[in-house]
């Protein structure tokens, strides 16, 4: 289950500082990954849990995904379709989760003044760009290190040790 | 090498490593609450099939969000921990009341200098205080390579310095001072790295005040924090570790810094993180008056034995303002017994004060802390984000015991000087 890594799509856009807090609030944490899907992001934006597709694109400002570093958030969002996010900036547990799980991100500093909700973007990860189809305009953006792409790419983290990786030799073996 | 280098090193089995490396490392704890010890049992079994936990011994599970669940739905997520627990033979499982997460590790000694401690919590830096490369990690992070092999990987993470100059005023702590810093590089001043506290001011600061500088780091966007170690971080292993023998590494001369930053803390007021961010922090001047409904000592920033004696001695014969609720929580059982036998508990029911169990208190409002809309509490805690109390219109204030104490006896947010 390779991930695709260009994705081309109908944008959400969020602002800055929106934290784990927001994207799947406390009191939906123990439920089932598709029933958090169900209120992702419900505070920041009521409508984007109601009318998200399966191939749609969110950008947000800085430090998106900051507060606590619940996996279950970027996991939610996953689970919605969405297939890649595109951010100023990433909080570092949401970088380091978003890759765990095979989740496109791509870091574009000025990426937030480029669109509006309901542009169409294509998003290369490896090139690191951004282009919003609707409006012309270009941005580049910082790809992953290689690492993060090959984890990316074999579908998140633990595709990627089941399918091996010269980044994880020692992790082969019990200790 | 600096610290986190030399122990990142060590823990990968080579000689040396510089920023920008990835490692892949064997780990020597690995630390989950309630909530994110349920989410990583949940990934362990549905998506790692075979696979066995690889050393039960260095994996604890602190129940800090409930300190008793409120709901079935609770109550089952913490029945099915302690059921995975009892199956792959993890005894360090310390049940609702035992405290917050990072304060009952620290008190029952299952860390170690030299060590590397991952958490599924972003708090987890807090072990640099302790001579420790700690930081967060995901729950997949957590399952697959930790549970499963005992490792975890890294970005070896470039390193900066803030150095901390000059003499608090009276009424301003380590809480502002840190607070000041947050709010000065703002949530993402240190993004993916690590941050060495140094200087005058923090040589001079005792671990209790200093591990609140790692475990603020998150909050600059760092991956770690540490404070080099010094004889104070030799002592106080001594006498809490449960390790007999560790190795203390410490930077070589020659350590490089992406970055220095120099604080002179003579000049700061109290500082308070106003909603809707940690780094929204401004001089408690600036918002004084602000009226207030709920007043909290606890989280894993504050229900300290010195923030529980600040609060007691600020309130000793006194009541808190009416219409104010005053909440305390104690961060460990330790710490709750030593309260009680020094009066302090005593003090603070007279004055009106809830006292509740050893937990996380308020932190994301399991068993207690939701507010409603418009309501507004000051607290000890060490988030603010909107939805995180309760309703998202809820207004919530951090600050020190000092400034949550005088705005208890003020009805409204006040300057304890």
């Amino acid at each position: 289950m390779a991930t695709p890594l260009i994705l081309e799509g109908k944008c959400w856009k969020f602002g800055h500082n929106i934290p784990t807090d927001l994207i799947t609030p406390t009191h939906i944490t123990l439920r089932s990954i598709p029933e958090m899907a169900k209120h992702v992001l419900e505070t920041a934006n009521p409508d984007f849990p109601k009318e998200v597709q399966p191939g749609d694109l969110i950008v947000a400002g800085r430090n998106f995904g900051c507060s606590s570093g619940r996996a279950i958030a970027p996991k939610a969002i996953k689970a919605t379709g969405v297939s890649v996010i595109v951010a100023e900036l990433f909080a570092r547990t949401f970088y380091r989760n978003g890759h765990e799980i095979g989740l496109p991100l791509l870091e574009a500093p000025g990426v937030h003044d480029l669109v509006e909700t309901g542009d169409r973007l294509r998003v290369d990860i490896v090139r690191g760009t951004v282009e919003n189809l609707t409006s012309g305009k270009r941005i580049q953006g910082t790809p992953p290190p290689d690492f993060l792409l090959e984890m990316l790419e074999a579908g998140g983290l633990i595709p990627l040790l089941k399918a091996g990786s010269r980044f994880f030799p020692e992790a082969e073996s019990q200790e | 090498m600096n610290m986190i280098e030399k122990i990142l090193a060590r823990g990968a089995g080579k000689k040396h490593v510089s920023p920008g490396d990835v490692v892949v490392a064997k780990v020597d704890l690995m630390v989950m609450h309630d909530l994110s010890s349920n989410f990583v049992m949940r990934v362990f079994e549905t998506e790692m099939e075979n696979a066995s936990i690889c050393d039960p011994e260095r994996i604890a599970f602190v129940f800090d969000h409930n300190f008793s669940p409120a709901t079935q739905q609770a109550a089952e997520a913490l029945a099915a921990v302690r059921r995975f627990a009892a199956r792959h033979g993890i005894h360090k499982v310390f049940d609702g009341g035992h405290g917050s997460v990072h304060h009952v590790i620290i008190e029952n000694g299952l860390w170690a200098p030299g060590q590397i401690i991952i958490g599924c919590d972003s708090h987890t830096p807090i072990y640099g205080a302790l001579g420790v490369f700690a930081t967060g990690v995901g729950n997949n992070s957590m399952a697959a390579l930790g549970f499963a092999h005992g490792r975890a990987w890294f970005r070896v993470p470039e390193t900066m310095r803030v150095l901390f100059h000059g003499q608090a005023q009276a009424g301003v702590t380590p809480r502002d001072v840190a607070q000041h810093l947050v709010g000065r590089l703002g949530e993402d001043g240190a993004v993916y790295k690590a941050v060495e506290y140094a200087g005058p001011y923090m040589e001079a600061m005792e671990i209790e005040d200093r591990i609140l500088f790692p475990l603020m780091s998150i909050d600059i966007g760092a991956k770690c924090g540490y404070v080099n170690p010094d004889e104070k971080t030799l002592a106080f292993a001594r006498a809490r570790s449960a390790a007999k023998d560790f190795e203390m590494p410490v930077n070589d001369a020659d350590v490089i810094y992406c970055d220095t930053l120099e604080i002179d803390v003579s000049t700061l007021e109290p500082q308070v993180a106003c909603p809707p961010t940690v780094g929204n922090v401004k001089p408690v001047g600036e918002i004084a008056g602000v009226k207030i409904d709920v007043a909290e000592i606890g989280g894993s920033t504050g229900g300290r034995l010195c923030d529980l004696r600040t609060l007691a001695a600020r309130l000793k014969g006194r009541h808190a303002a009416e219409g104010v609720r005053l909440q305390v929580v104690p961060a460990s059982r330790a710490i709750y017994r030593e309260a009680m036998r020094e009066g302090l508990l005593e003090t603070l029911f007279d004055a009106g004060a809830n006292i509740f169990p050893p937990s996380a208190g308020s932190n994301q409002a399991f068993n207690m802390g939701a507010l409603a809309e418009d309501e507004v509490m000051i607290s000890t805690q060490a988030r603010n984000f909107p939805g995180r109390n309760g309703h998202p219109k809820a207004r919530h204030y951090l600050a020190s015991a000092e400034t949550v104490a005088a705005s208890a006896l003020a009805g409204k947010i006040a300057d304890p000087r």
